[in-house]
């Protein structure tokens, strides 16, 4: 009896030990293994590339002076997997905004506001219980000037034993006043690896 | 006397308060800066920076550098930006950028400035692990 509760004490332990030990990864020196799905290094590489290529293009340059209001739209995810699209977008928005030349709302969204309190803030207009002095008045929020919308593509490729998977990570930059795309950018990142890998 | 002292004492200590915070590098900060591993496989053949003119008078620092590899071989690279006072200002991405190089092949990477004021830079070539 005490003997096979040593071997199972025994054999627990072993296993314990084998396991990798949980630990912090340090984004700004991550050398680690790369996963066949789409890992935050892939949304930096996009979010970077775009937002360089916005300032160098002087595509986010307001003529008037000042700062863009953008509004973020419809980012596609037609890939296999279950994306949050605001990990990329965040990443282009904190981006823009610490550039100084594009700021942008969250009053206006395709599926309601981002942040309703602006609209529930002004609900507090004429109610006797708040200060009037501190309520927003009417014709103070600001319109968007430009539009980021895109689309997240994934393709599948069984190349010789291994698989390949394509992810094509598309933006535009839409100008509200004309309609037009000023802006449009296309960062493929492309993996190949084991044919056993899943990548969804 | 005494109050002509007292005086002088407090302008001093006032001039002191409202003299500017000062940065200062301890060793003189280098604009390439080449791991040794990386040297083996590839040269630095180019390495240029221009300022891009912005409508508000402002311009953008903008670097552009070109590598030659000797053989198959991989590179990672990163561009730290810093301001007039030598503190770093934050871009997008906080990793190195990797790329593969063919034996021969000339490659050309370029990087933006993410603010008007960034002065200067770094640029950090080194082999990924993996």
């Amino acid at each position: 009896m005490l003997i096979r509760a040593l071997v199972i004490s025994a054999g627990i332990a072993v296993i314990a030990g084998c396991a990798a030990p949980t630990r912090y990864i340090d984004p700004a020196a991550d050398d680690g293994p790369v996963a066949m799905t789409m890992d935050y290094r892939d949304f930096e590489k996009a979010a970077s590339d775009a937002v360089e290529d916005m300032l160098a293009s002087g595509a986010v340059n307001n003529p008037d002076g000042g700062r863009y209001v953008m509004v973020v739209s419809r980012i596609t995810n037609d890939t296999m997997q279950r994306i949050d699209t605001d990990q990329l977008t965040k990443k282009i928005r904190v981006s823009l905004l610490q550039s100084g030349k594009v700021v942008t709302t969250t009053a206006v969204g395709l599926n309601g506001a981002e942040d309703e309190m602006t609209m529930k803030a002004r609900e507090l207009r004429d109610s006797e219980e708040f200060d009037q002095s501190g309520v927003q008045r009417k014709g103070t929020l600001q319109a968007p000037d430009l539009s980021l919308s895109g689309k997240i593509i994934q393709r599948n490729h069984k190349v010789g034993k291994e698989q390949q998977v394509e992810y094509y990570i598309q933006l535009s930059l839409t100008d509200l006043v004309s309609g037009l795309a000023i802006w449009e950018g296309e960062t493929p990142i492309i993996k190949r690896g084991s044919d056993s890998s899943v990548s969804w | 006397m005494k109050i002509l002292l007292l005086a002088s004492l407090l302008v001093l200590g006032l001039a002191g308060c409202a003299s500017q915070p000062e940065t200062r590098s301890l060793s003189e900060r280098q604009n390439l800066k080449v791991d040794p591993e990386v040297i083996y496989t590839m040269a630095v053949t180019e390495l240029f920076e221009e300022r891009l003119a912005q409508p508000d008078g402002t311009s953008l620092l903008h670097v552009q550098f070109a590598v030659e590899a000797r053989s198959d071989t991989e590179l990672a690279w990163k561009v730290t930006w810093f301001d007039a006072n030598g503190m770093v200002v934050k871009s997008v991405g906080e990793g190195y950028r990797k790329a593969t190089l063919l034996t021969g092949q000339v490659r050309y990477f370029s990087a933006t400035a993410p603010h008007a004021r960034v002065t200067s830079y770094q640029l950090h070539l080194r082999e990924p692990k993996l």
